[in-house]
């Protein structure tokens, strides 16, 4: 849509993996991966930022742990 | 911020015939001045008008929603999308989706869709309101913006939405979308999907 610009990344073997495992998880290429990483870091951190907090529940206990955002 | 628009047609009630309008990937600030000056006052006095013709108006289940708040709330957050139509010199409806949703329906659960947040007609293109409507086609043109952004951005054309009980129909019958039924999590609003195949037939079935 809007224009796009190319850049070169340097990952190691293992981070390598874990995106070529999320891209196969989530159907989505290596490229969109990266960008819908991007997307939810920038929102989580603008959230956080604005004083809310991060929160993993879990489903069955209903038991919520925080996530610490750096 | 650069802006794209295509050009896209509404079906004109009135003249029985297509015309022009631009569909563009913001809402800017012309849309949040039409949506205050234009949209509300339209709105307000819709219902005052039914009302007085002894006709109780069709509780219109957006009538809460501030445009104006959300765009600000999203202003440059890479995880939101907005849309817009404009016809005529006027916003004709206004989308705004997010990115980072994932799918439900067992066959694409946890894939990543276009979930759409709001989607809204001008009033006057609302035949609950404004009988003939001015135009059609608004909605399916915003739907298939979001099918077209699903597949531009990798996710396929998979979307998701819960849907205002008023427009269950449009979403189940007239886009093919899958219901997946109230959601207790979502103000107990009927939660709809698209699959890659229903969004391929979607886009290939000719609209009015």
């Amino acid at each position: 849509m809007t224009g796009k610009r190319t850049m070169t990344l340097n990952l190691t073997d293992a981070e390598m993996s874990a995106l070529e495992e999320l891209s196969a998880r989530k159907d989505l290429n290596k490229t969109a991966v990266l960008r819908q990483a991007l997307r939810l870091y920038q929102l989580i951190e603008a959230r956080v930022e604005a004083g809310e907090k991060l929160y993993f529940e879990s489903e069955t206990t209903r038991e919520k742990a925080e996530v610490m955002f750096l | 911020m650069s802006v794209n628009s295509w050009v896209v047609y509404l079906f004109e009630v009135e003249s029985s015939q297509l015309v022009e309008a631009e569909l563009r990937d913001a809402i800017l600030e012309d849309q949040l001045e039409d949506w205050e000056n234009h949209w509300q006052p339209e709105l307000w006095s819709a219902m005052l008008r039914l009302k007085a013709q002894g006709v109780w108006p069709v509780k219109q289940e957006s009538a809460h929603w501030n445009w104006q708040d959300k765009i600000q709330s999203i202003r440059s957050l890479l995880a939101y999308r907005t849309f817009c139509i404009t016809c005529g010199g006027m916003t004709q409806g206004m989308m705004q989706v997010d990115l980072t949703k994932s799918a439900r329906i067992e066959s694409q659960k946890g894939k990543p869709i276009v979930y759409i947040d709001y989607l809204e007609n001008a009033p006057w293109n609302r035949p609950t309101l404004n009988n003939p409507a001015r135009y059609r086609n608004v909605g399916t043109l915003l739907i298939r913006a979001a099918i077209e952004l699903s597949r531009a951005e990798g996710f396929k054309g998979r979307i998701g939405l819960h849907s205002l009980p008023q427009s269950n129909n449009f979403y189940a019958s007239k886009c093919g979308m899958t219901d997946l039924g109230p959601d207790s999590d979502c103000q107990n609003l009927r939660y709809f999907e698209m699959t890659i195949d229903q969004a391929r037939s979607f886009l290939e079935v000719p609209k009015e």
